[in-house]
């Protein structure tokens, strides 16, 4: 025995694992659309809260089409590993959750399948076209977009009115409003900057105006030094360098325990927040609220934190089942009531005609009533349609994400950051044999 | 002589097959994978095409200061951690071989007991126990005016050498101690009869003839340092600390092919690494072995 021999066998170990849950997880792809009389089976991967209920629901009332669902780790921490390996080895599922920074990087590895035929433009014409525009990449369409997910800002109004702050509504408003917080109380911050997660940081560039990504005839153009990409890292980087934020992983034990505790006083999240947070923590009911997210003018502005689309692998012969069921789960009053009556789940959908629908499934009473869909919508509304992702998301995002890490006074900056994930997506796109500017 | 043949093929079959299977099957494909890569055009969004680059990948990855730079973090990692370990280990090993016969079971299983827990629960024990917010132990050190992040770029190595340490420290004890008890007690007794104290036994007389044990535990511990993987894995996802996700080269492979879906230098960059590993195993035995040679 040494220690490579049980490293080894403990992979070995772990791969037969791997491989057995891939093969029982693959489904069949022997029976085709709609064989008569037989319902369909597909089977469908994703995370989001409240997948299986929705799952239930559909089953309980279509006879035709039967979905198993089988629930993976999010995106970022592992499911996409997971979705691409099965579709290299040819047992993917039918369906896939997959974020919308993530799409065009499935799409370009040729993982899905265009649903064009089957999502028409009569479908896509419920939805908010800035989600639209997120799946349609290169004339085709690829997923249907379940969720918009707008920024917000959620605080704790109780100790925010303790220590009378006011909630801001510009940048700079909610620098003096952390520096008001970190004077109360010397332990406690305003909120969180998340090092693990480049997403988020990516929404506050977006919000600014940035545009990173330019797809240009047939040429990719890169952009991440741009004025909005600047002042957004140049205003972090002082937060960071003052202490004013705290610096901790997102959903990791030490950025709970200090919501818990009330040493941090709010999230800079995503309309979907507003569910994770009832979820987390739910002895705190009633004292957190929602505003809109800062803005560096006053006037609503929003990025796009996340937001879920479902998309059909490439080796999937029952498309048709498939897109209906995704349908259903985005388009239909049930798919969403559904969902959000789980009571963990505050999506906000992309279809704009059934807002209503979700606000009436989904219980306030943890945000004393308040009327977050409505908050919502005005920031769906004002999401910048100038962004779109590139065809290289988890490059990009690994790249920022190892740097943003060793982000420290005197150290490495944010803009270092930026500036390596920049150069690793050129470095990645070259590579694949596109062309880059930038 | 016939059916000797026979059962000597019946006996060995198994053993071929699965060394076959899980063995030269799959680094057959990875030398395979390792030469195509995917390319695109356009912009991209035309799916992938799979093209064969013959060492293509090989550049690359030897291309990437990344890659390069994981062998320094492993060279790092090895300086700190194979003389802790080794010196770590030898010396409890001797203590344990001079102290009283009730306490020295005692020790023998509270030191090895860590190497039961698997690695990657230690890990993220020790994250837990890392984490600024949450760790008593940082707090404590705080209270005790020691700041230190372990999280931070300096903090990193450290962290990991410790984690590895408490692991494998009580493992690598036991292969001393029983070598310290297979010694001739006529040899020691000698040794004390000649005049010579605990010290000059143990370093004149008792480290001597553990020379043995020692290269092979010095051998394993290095091989074992080129797959540091599972550690830092840990540290590297979801902490926010600044082990990056291409710390190691076995984390940089791990990384191109499940973040960067590339699946060609994952497998490039794997093959350097055994290779790697091939070479300095070959070269500490045909080092050990010649001295061995030399003293018999």
């Amino acid at each position: 025995m040494s220690l490579s021999w049980s490293r080894t066998s403990r992979v070995i170990a772990g791969t037969a694992t791997a491989l057995a849950v891939l093969t029982a997880c693959g489904g069949g792809g022997d029976d085709a659309d709609s064989a008569g009389g037989k319902p369909v089976t597909i089977t469908f991967w994703g995370w989001a809260k409240g997948s299986k209920e929705v799952v239930d629901a559909f089953n309980a009332s279509h006879t035709d089409i039967k979905v198993t669902y089988e629930e993976i780790p999010s995106g970022n921490a592992g499911g996409y590993a997971k979705i691409s390996n099965a579709v290299k080895a040819g047992n993917a599922p039918d369906l896939v959750s997959i974020e919308y920074p993530s799409l065009p990087e499935f799409v370009s590895s040729g993982a899905l399948q265009d649903i064009g035929d089957a999502f028409t433009e009569a479908d896509r014409a419920k939805l908010l076209p800035q989600a639209v525009d997120l799946t349609t990449l290169g004339g085709k369409s690829w997923a249907v977009p379940f969720d918009a997910a707008p920024q917000a800002f959620y605080y704790r109004k109780d100790l925010f009115a303790k220590h009378h702050i006011e909630v801001p509504t510009t940048w700079d408003a909610f620098r003096k409003a952390a520096e008001q917080v970190k004077k109360a109380d010397g332990k406690a911050r305003i909120a969180t900057f998340f090092p693990d997660d480049p997403t988020t940081f990516e929404a506050m560039a977006w919000q600014a105006g940035a545009q990173w990504f330019k797809a240009e005839d047939d040429t990719w153009k890169i952009d991440t030094t741009d004025a909005a990409t600047t002042r957004v890292t140049a205003y972090w980087q002082g937060l960071l360098d003052d202490g004013l934020v705290h610096k901790n992983a997102s959903f990791s034990p030490e950025w709970t325990g200090s919501l818990k505790n009330g040493t941090t006083l709010g999230y800079l999240g995503a309309s979907w927040g507003a569910g994770v947070l009832k979820g987390t923590l739910p002895e705190q009911a009633g004292k957190w609220a929602v505003a809109p997210m800062p803005s560096w003018d006053g006037k609503p502005a929003s990025g796009m934190l996340g937001g879920s689309t479902f998309a059909v692998t490439k080796g999937s012969s029952k498309k048709a089942a498939a897109v209906e069921f995704a349908r259903w789960m985005a388009t239909t009053e049930e798919g969403v009531k559904a969902r959000i009556a789980s009571g963990t789940s505050s999506a906000f959908p992309a279809a704009t005609a059934l807002r209503p629908a979700a606000k009436k499934a989904f219980d306030a009473g943890y945000y004393g009533g308040q009327d977050i869909y409505a908050l919502f919508e005005a920031a769906g509304a004002s999401i910048t349609p100038q962004w779109s992702w590139g065809p290289s998301t988890g490059t990009t995002n690994t790249a920022i994400k190892d740097r943003f890490g060793a982000v420290a006074p005197g150290g490495p900056t944010l803009a270092d950051a930026v500036k390596a994930g920049h150069d690793a997506t050129v470095a990645e796109l070259t590579k694949r044999g596109l062309k880059v500017e930038g | 002589m016939k059916a000797r043949t026979r059962a000597a093929a019946l006996l060995l079959t198994p053993f071929f097959l699965l060394f076959t299977a899980v063995l030269v099957v799959p680094i057959g494909y990875a030398v395979w994978l390792s030469l195509f890569t995917e390319k695109q055009s356009g912009l991209g969004f035309g799916g992938s095409e799979t093209v064969f680059t013959g060492l293509g990948n090989y550049a690359t990855a030897l291309g990437d200061r990344a890659f390069r730079e994981g062998f320094g973090v492993l060279l790092g990692y090895c300086l700190l951690y194979v003389p802790l370990m080794m010196g770590g280990a030898l010396g409890l090993a001797l203590l344990l071989d001079t102290a009283l016969a009730r306490a020295r079971r005692f020790f023998q299983l509270a030191l090895f007991l860590p190497h039961a827990v698997p690695g990657i629960i230690a890990a993220l024990i020790w994250v837990y126990l890392y984490t600024p917010q949450l760790s008593p132990v940082v707090r404590a050190m705080e209270a005790g005016g020691i700041g230190f992040d372990f999280f931070s770029p300096e903090g990193a190595l450290p962290s990991v050498v410790n984690i590895a340490l408490w692991e494998w420290l009580g493992y690598n004890l036991i292969i001393f101690y029983a070598a310290l008890q297979a010694i001739d007690r006529s040899v020691l007794e000698a040794a004390t009869v000649d005049g010579a104290g605990a010290w000059r036994v143990a370093f004149a007389v008792k480290i001597p003839l553990l020379r043995g044990s020692l290269a092979m535990v010095g051998l394993f511990t290095v091989i074992g340092s080129l797959q540091l993987f599972t550690e830092p894995l840990i540290l590297s996802r979801g902490t926010g600390s600044a082990v990056t996700s291409t710390w190691t080269p076995n984390m940089y492979a791990y990384s191109a092919a499940f973040d960067r879906n590339d699946y060609g230098l994952a497998a490039a960059a794997s093959i350097l690494l055994a290779l790697t590993a091939a070479l300095l195993s070959f070269a500490v035995t045909r080092l050990t072995g010649s001295r061995k040679e030399r003293t018999a």
